[in-house]
């Protein structure tokens, strides 16, 4: 290869695009490490703390699209305080001052303020691309000035997004001259959408394949949405809760029958039962379907519409589903891949016969050869139901599994579920994400750590019971690199054992476990290429510096990632760096 | 857990619903007793001991599902998918103003009309009324001298000590009422009062 010029080189580089991949390839010698960031145009940070923008930019150029990643995941469950950081300013800052070239930036659980968006849309003239996934910290003001001063804007995707809206004009700042729209997505804004804007736009966007309204948009404008945008690939749509009348129902129809090119369907937030047969004549065609916000409608729908639905690829749903439910998907769904069944009723409160139960996991397991990922909520388990649901699928990537009631043994043989997890890690060899739960003892982490050699991600709730468990886990998973643990008895012994491990790995957290000031500040002495972040909220500062001297103290969360470039400047005080 | 201990739980004799076993087993991890401290102490015997020999079978039918349900961040579904598809948070439920109301002590829920009360006072006196229970009501106007408190869960799944925001900001983002018996109410997580910490 080193007899080919440069531009050759950059030209073979550019077919590869897994960043896994162009890594690698940094790493084979001096002139492939420049050629290779001289040349990159797509990065991805797991971990916003684990390098700086100056660092980024000074070693890539030619950066086009950043993905960036805040919060760490248990902040989904409101175990991280709201002020603990994920800041993108000084990002977006950097790279507008380096007169970097961006069109894309994705962010995941961070804090964005409409400052930053302001910047954002005034810095970069090809700016072509905004994904926003479970961030915070803006409003709509600041979606007004990415769709008023981004003239090439493609795609605006806001997913799960804590956004004040303000109820403004947003919508109305897309200059006319703006028709480049490919995805726009704003399902997660709470008030009043200004319709007849949202017309104008999608009318004069014809490059328009994804489209995710909010609750506020009602039927008829759907309809007249929909008429005009007969190309749509992916509709979410808004919050139906009321029978529509015999007329809209039949304009309705006749619009969704004219999206022939429709291939996936979510919103619904509500939905009463008839507006959803409006959508059976496209059923045949969708690959994905989510109907997991639907928490009024009730399972006989639900199933009725899925019959239907014979190429499904992709399915979130909601346990009103039921077991019943769950065995008509296995006989209709033959191309499922992806499940994900969520809790109707968080607060287990009603009696729920309904709820689903290690009975649909088997029937779907044997009915889905190609199911890859779960994510299963259920009120019970068996570990002979997961010995079966291995037997049938040994191809899962991802198993996702939560029995609401922490510690809950198998419910026919009082056991633990050691087994039946065990029975999933050592038949399926490619995985790579694994939640557990269930009454589990250090037996499944021995089994873990045996069998899980591609496992990277490892989430653990009220499981194990010495520091063996995390140990068998540390020290067999040679390919994990986030494990998240939660009200699990591992201490120090586990946290201190192999300090080295934690080269390897992004982040670790603990919280509600045994380890304790004294073991953390041992591990951030032996390893000051770590952050180690200890966080004690809804405790006065006086707690903290009365129990400095205190090494025993238990500490409440401990999140630790590997760095580069030391502790952060923006911690607040609840958040203390070792 | 050594298996000797198991086995021993097991031949126990003692009053209580099915899943008993597994609640106690909950309760030595430190985030649970932390949750649900009686005022006699907090290491795992103590609390073990303490549920065994409460004595009212009432309570303790309470005290299975108010455990299950206080846990913070479990069962792990995001705030955003719990803040927009919970079913009591529908828009027009929330509308109607109607909230599931439980007690410490009572093995059935509630369920009131904060619409058809005009303050705290108001409040009082319905809870009072929906309970048969005179101490409620003084819960809430005086707050530390009583065996109870009054606590409701807001919008964002926090709970609060109710009576201290203005009584519209409450009803707007109340989302259920719980009377908790004071002994249990320590360390049990409650979000700071006001904006001051």
């Amino acid at each position: 290869m080193n007899y080919f010029p440069d531009e050759v080189i950059e030209h073979i580089f550019d077919f590869i695009a897994s960043h896994k991949d162009r890594n690698s390839i940094s790493l084979v010698s001096k002139s492939w490490h420049k050629i290779e960031r001289c040349s990159r145009k797509r990065v991805f940070i797991g971990n916003c703390y684990a390098i700086n923008p100056e660092r980024l930019i000074e070693r890539f150029p030619s950066l086009r699209s950043l993905t960036l990643k805040g919060k760490p995941h248990f902040a989904d469950f409101n175990l991280v305080p709201h002020e603990w950081g994920g800041f993108v300013h000084p990002w977006i800052v950097a790279l507008a001052k380096a007169r970097v070239g961006l069109e894309e930036l994705r962010l995941k659980r961070m804090v964005v303020s409409d400052e930053s968006l302001e910047l954002l849309s005034r810095s970069f003239s090809s700016f072509k691309s905004l994904v926003l996934v479970s961030c915070e910290g803006f409003t709509t003001d600041g979606l007004a000035s990415v769709a008023a001063n981004c003239r090439h804007l493609r795609e605006l995707d806001l997913q799960e997004n804590e956004i004040d809206d303000h109820r403004g004009q947003w919508l109305n700042c897309f200059p006319e001259s703006s028709t480049a729209l490919t995805s726009l997505n704003f399902s997660c804004l709470k008030g009043e959408t200004n319709l007849a804007a949202l017309e104008r736009l999608v009318a004069r966007s014809p490059n328009l394949e994804s489209l995710k309204v909010n609750r506020a948009v009602p039927l008829d404008a759907l309809t007249r949405l929909m008429s005009c945008a007969p190309q749509l690939v992916d509709l979410g749509v808004g919050s139906y809760e009321n029978e529509p009348d015999q007329e809209s129902f039949m304009k309705l129809m006749a619009a969704i029958k004219k999206c022939t090119e429709l291939r996936s369907l979510s919103g619904f937030s509500e939905v009463a039962p008839l507006c959803l047969t409006a959508f059976y004549p496209i059923c045949q065609n969708l690959t994905s379907l989510n109907l997991s916000y639907a928490a009024e409608i009730q399972g006989n729908h639900l199933i009725r519409f899925i019959q239907f639905c014979k190429r499904l690829q992709r399915l979130w749903i909601l346990d009103s589903i039921g077991d019943k439910g769950l065995e008509v998907v296995a006989s209709t769904c033959k191309e499922l891949q992806e499940l994900r069944v969520f809790p109707s009723d968080l607060h287990d409160e009603e009696d729920n016969d309904t709820a689903v139960t290690e009975i649909g996991l088997v029937a779907i397991s044997a009915g889905c050869p190609k199911l890859h990922s779960i994510l299963y909520f259920c009120k019970q388990m068996t570990n002979a139901a997961l010995i079966t649901v291995a037997k049938n699928c040994p191809n899962f990537i991802r198993f996702r599994l939560c029995i609401l009631e922490p510690n809950k043994p198998d419910h026919t043989t009082s056991q633990s579920l050691d087994e039946g997890f065990g029975a999933i890690v050592q038949a399926c060899k490619g995985l790579r994400r694994l939640s557990v739960s269930g009454l589990l003892t250090d037996k499944v982490f021995l089994y873990i750590g045996m069998y899980a050699e591609q496992l990277e991600m490892l989430s653990i709730a009220f499981a194990g019971d010495t520091d063996k468990g995390m140990l068998y886990v540390l020290n067999g998973c040679k390919k994990m690199r986030k494990l998240e643990i939660r009200d699990s008895p591992f201490g120090n012994a586990a946290l201190l054992a192999d300090v080295d491990k934690y080269r390897t790995m992004r982040s670790l957290w603990m919280s509600s476990c045994e380890v304790t000031l004294g073991g953390c500040k041992r591990l951030a002495r032996n390893a000051p290429w770590l952050n180690v972040e200890i966080i004690n909220e809804n405790e006065n500062n006086d707690v903290m510096e009365r129990n400095e001297e205190d090494e025993r103290e238990k500490v409440d969360r401990l999140y630790l990632y590997r760095t580069v470039v030391g502790a952060r400047k923006d911690a607040p005080p609840c958040v203390t760096i070792l | 857990m050594e298996k000797d201990g198991l086995e021993l739980e097991i031949t126990e004799l003692r009053l209580g619903l099915p899943g008993r076993d597994v609640t106690e087993k909950m309760m030595k991890k430190r985030g649970f007793t932390e949750m649900i401290m009686t005022s006699s102490g907090s290491n795992s015997e103590q609390c073990e001991s303490g549920v065994v020999s409460s004595g009212v079978d009432v309570e303790k039918v309470n005290e299975t599902p108010a455990v299950k349900t206080q846990v913070v961040g479990w069962p792990p579904v995001c705030s955003y998918r719990r803040k927009n598809s919970c079913k009591e948070v529908s828009t027009t439920k929330v509308g109607l103003g109607y909230v599931k109301v439980s007690m410490d002590g009572v093995p059935y829920l509630r369920k009131m009309d904060l619409g058809s009360s005009q303050g705290y006072d108001d409040l009082a006196f319905a809870l009072d009324k929906l309970f048969g229970f005179h101490g409620i009501g003084v819960a809430l106007k005086d707050g530390d001298n009583c065996e109870y408190v009054t606590i409701y869960e807001d919008k964002d799944g926090d709970w609060m000590l109710a009576g201290d925001v203005p009584w519209g900001m409450f009803i707007e983002s109340c989302r259920r009422l719980r009377i908790m018996k004071r002994s249990e109410a320590t360390g049990f997580g409650l979000q700071p009062r006001g904006l001051d910490e």
